[in-house]
């Protein structure tokens, strides 16, 4: 039989990706999203061959094509638009316009999906909400993304991830007990992560549609999201305690933590089963502590983790990173170096896998961007294009879908019904680039 | 001002909007609706790695009927519990993920159970596993052998490394820990605080939350949706690779792109944020409040509701307020801090509505809306009454494990919503049922 490791390195290879078909081809999404939540529901949709439609207001754009980290922009957009709005279509339309809602309407009557993540009830005002699409299109699939969701007395509170981190409690975790030294999860996970969700429940409408072909409406409370994730609710419930916060250890297991070694490096290391305890035990040579206690409940109690944790960290002090990952290959137990920013994009199992993509972009360039979270073999998520400045995909959508000639297009300019950039960066393109000679962006139909 | 009133100036409402209100209100409860994996049967082998119960709960919240499979002994997942508070010998994480499964005892271990395994798996939609990889395969039930004799099956494997490439090879003895998911996937590394605090804090602080694991499981169970939303369109089925180490860094992208364009790790930066500010939390008279009014005309409201309107010149834009240089914004963290300390929670909640309220109504716009909220802990989380109203929270109860809170019914969709039907999870309870309806 062929070597286990080189039948999946062949199913899954990386250089085939492109190849390999696309299980939403054929699907269109709407997408009136901004910021981050939203639009990683939408983004995931395209990650997996759907045709992502994103508006933005004209000469304003998402508010997100300014988040730049410390202020810098990279080649005049923000990398972290980038990534949250890959291979989707830029279409810039001033939805005030009453023409730009025929257009709306127009394109809800082919679509499939829409996502939206304005205060409650605001695409209903504005006539393009779940009551009037889906008498448009009764198999269109509607998610409303908000942090308190539609439905509640807080539901017109505004939010972001840092509230929805608030209100969930979740920010009040991770840091250490008995002080006031507390951190809110970084890199607006709060986000990301109801993101993904939003696209599981989408998928989810989606095959219920194969079976009735009736689409559905969804929402989905960000901060409900962060509430499922963690098990303080049930905790409180069983032993009238609060959890709590539990620094650098998972009192969930003992030993664990994030260790320093005695060449400065970081390194973390959990025993979650008994065999680990005993590994862990063995390899730091207290083989005596195997029997102390054979009992995991035992071992959880807070007084006995101290004592696992102490002589953890007494060992790890004394030995190298280097010497810890042969310990743990051999003994086999939990055993991770902390990974930063660098050592995670230039880490060449990451590259190979297909986890960290090294992107080439007609228009940025080199970039190194996340690939999908799960690899499927025969229909893997991939990415065709970076982020697009504002208006960008304008002519494409307008002729290519919707079948307007370029006199149309150009009254709907002179009105102002669409738009593009102005001179700011992040919505313009970048200074190098030759925008009058791009094809797509001056398409000319077919 | 009356409370419809301001509802009213919050959100223009359309003219559908009592209609609007009973179809929200009807997407509350689940009860009485279909569910959309009604037909799709799960096998989980998972073992002593949640993130694989995380995946096989979630598809058995929306309807799949999920078989757990353990080991006599039970899954040692079931003893991983905060300070080892268990009911009936069953930790409170596992409680969590007990939504809607059943229990069957078979010992992979041993060749006569395997036979078992195939005839379930010949019969399944979708199996979760997450041994070492290849283990399965050795065993003659991985993907490569199931995939024979069914050829429409989603089979998903989690692992630390994944199932292929050189890393997932050299660390197959590794096993897998929502810790060190967490440390090889970029997130401790950006959480604490900065250099100059001292040392522990200045370490890289592990999320007070099982991260690692649940984005794992959710991944798991987002790419096991694609793969069978391909099975039902072609039949044919796929394998699903997850690997934890990926967890965080593919999930927000952040550790990628900002290691590539800046050359180096970000440094720690404690309570900051690196693009927006103020976006994070101030203490007050009675605990803290979460603050977020980064753009500029949010700012200038958060100032004027603080009374310190003066200090506008120094801060005036964003690129003013980021945190690239540590003593200037400890400067404006303080005089934040400074004014928040004299108000209650309550009170700065109330007047960061009413400004937002009165700029809203403004003719003119751009009067910003700062945003504040108290921060909560789950203990006082489940008060709000706005999680009752849409009943995020129910109550279980079970011969074994007593009566507990879970957080449920997370998703509201119209027509197929995910529900928790009940929760119990006594080893190989459902022997007899899975017997006899699948392998007589």
């Amino acid at each position: 039989m062929e070597d286990y490791f080189n039948y999946t390195k062949n199913l899954f290879d990386p250089t085939k990706v492109q190849e390999k078909p696309e299980v939403f081809k054929g699907l269109r999404v709407l997408d009136f999203t901004h910021v981050v939540y939203g639009p990683t529901t939408a983004k995931i949709l395209g990650q997996y061959g759907a045709e992502v439609i994103k508006f933005e207001l004209p000469w304003v754009g998402d508010l997100w094509r300014f988040g730049v980290l410390w202020g810098s922009f990279w080649r005049h957009s923000s990398v972290c638009f980038h990534f949250v709005q890959y291979g989707k279509y830029f279409f810039s339309l001033n939805l005030k316009l009453p023409k730009a809602k025929e257009i709306i309407l127009k394109m809800a009557e082919q679509a499939d999906v829409v996502v939206e993540n304005f205060a409650a009830g605001t695409t209903d005002a504005w006539g393009i909400g779940y009551s009037q699409l889906s008498k448009a299109n009764p198999g269109i699939i509607y998610i409303s993304c908000a942090t308190y969701g539609q439905y509640g007395p807080m539901r017109f509170f505004p939010g972001w991830d840092l509230l929805a981190q608030a209100a969930s409690g979740v920010i009040s975790l991770t840091g250490y007990p008995d002080t006031d030294k507390y951190y809110k999860l970084p890199d607006y996970v709060g986000d990301f992560l109801p993101g993904n969700v939003g696209a599981l429940a989408v998928i989810m409408a989606l095959n219920q549609r194969k079976k009735t072909g009736k689409g559905q409406y969804i929402d989905l409370a960000q901060t409900e999201a962060l509430m499922r994730i963690i098990p303080n609710f049930t905790y409180h419930s069983i032993t009238g305690e609060d959890l709590g916060r539990s620094g650098n250890t998972d009192p969930t297991m003992a030993p664990s933590g994030i260790f320093k070694t005695c060449d400065g490096k970081f390194v973390a290391i959990a025993a979650v089963t008994d065999e680990q305890y005993k590994a862990i035990c063995e390899a730091m040579g207290h083989p005596e502590l195997v029997n102390k206690y054979k009992d995991t409940f035992e071992r959880l109690k807070p007084e006995n983790a101290k004592e696992l944790y102490d002589a953890t960290a007494k060992w790890v002090g004394t030995s190298s990173a280097g010497n810890l990952v042969e310990l743990a290959k051999k003994h086999g137990f939990s055993f991770a170096v902390v990974e930063d920013d660098y050592d995670i994009t230039n880490d060449e199992w990451r590259r190979e896998r297909g986890s960290v993509i090294v992107f080439t972009d007609d228009m940025y360039g080199k970039l190194n961007i996340p690939g999908p979270s799960a690899m499927l073999s025969k229909t893997p998520g991939r990415i065709k294009w970076l982020s697009r400045p504002l208006g960008y995909h304008n002519r494409y959508i307008l002729k290519k879908i919707l079948g307007y000639s370029e006199e149309e297009i150009k009254q709907l300019e002179k009105e102002r019904v669409v738009g593009y950039w102005d001179d700011r960066p992040g919505i313009k393109p970048p200074v190098y680039y030759d925008i009058e000679k791009d094809p797509i962006f001056n398409y000319k139909g077919e | 001002m009356s409370k419809k009133e301001k509802e009213q100036i919050l959100v223009r409402y359309g003219s559908s909007r009592k209609e609007r209100e009973d179809f929200l209100k009807a997407m509350i409860s689940p009860e009485g609706k279909p569910e959309v994996l009604d037909d799709v049967v799960v096998l989980d082998v998972s073992y002593a790695n949640m993130s694989g119960d995380i995946a096989s709960s979630i598809f058995a919240e929306f309807g799949a009927e999920v078989i757990k499979i353990e080991p006599p002994e039970g899954d040692p997942s079931r003893k991983v519990t905060p300070y080892g508070v268990n009911r009936n010998g069953v930790g409170i994480p596992f409680i969590m993920e007990a939504r809607n499964k059943r229990y069957f005892t078979l010992d992979l271990s041993k060749e006569s159970a395997r036979d078992d395994f195939k005839k379930l798996a010949a019969k399944a939609h979708i199996v979760i596993e997450t041994f070492k990889p290849g283990q399965m395969d050795s065993w003659g039930i991985g993907y490569r052998q199931l995939s024979q004799i069914n050829p429409g099956l989603v089979y998903i494997a989690i692992s630390p490394y994944g199932q292929y490439g050189k890393k997932a090879q050299e660390f197959i003895n590794v096993p897998d820990s929502d810790i060190t998911s967490q440390a090889a996937s970029g997130l401790p590394a950006n959480i604490g605080d900065m250099e100059h605090m001292g040392e522990p804090y200045n370490w890289p602080l592990k999320a007070g939350v099982w991260l690692g694991w649940y984005i794992t499981g959710i991944e798991a169970a987002l790419g096991g949706a694609v793969a069978r939303y391909y099975m039902q369109a072609t039949g044919e089925g796929q394998m699903v690779d997850v690997a934890t180490a990926d967890a965080f860094a593919s999930l927000v992208g952040y550790p990628v792109t900002m290691g590539f364009t800046w050359d180096r790790a970000r440094p720690r930066i404690g309570r900051h944020d690196f693009a927006i500010y103020p976006y994070g939390f101030w203490p007050c008279k009675d605990g803290m409040v979460a603050i977020a009014a980064g753009r500029d005309h949010d700012f200038r409201g958060l100032l004027k509701i603080l009374k310190i309107w003066k200090e506008e010149d120094d801060w005036r834009y964003v690129f003013d307020r980021i945190p690239d240089i540590v003593e200037q914004v400890e400067k404006l963290y303080k005089m934040i801090a400074d004014e928040t300390m004299k108000y209650t929670s309550d009170e700065l909640v109330k007047m960061a509505v009413d400004y937002s309220i009165k700029s809203a109504k403004s003719k003119w716009r751009g009067g910003g809306v700062p945003i504040v909220m108290k921060v909560q802990k789950p203990v006082t989380t489940m008060q709000n009454p706005h999680w009752a109203k849409r009943k995020s929270f129910t109550e279980f109860e079970d011969s074994q494990l007593g009566k507990f809170i879970m957080p449920a019914n997370f998703i509201k969709m119209s027509d197929s919503p995910p529900r928790v039907k009940w929760v119990r999870c006594g080893i190989g309870q459902d022997n007899a049922y899975i017997l006899d309806k699948y392998l007589k």
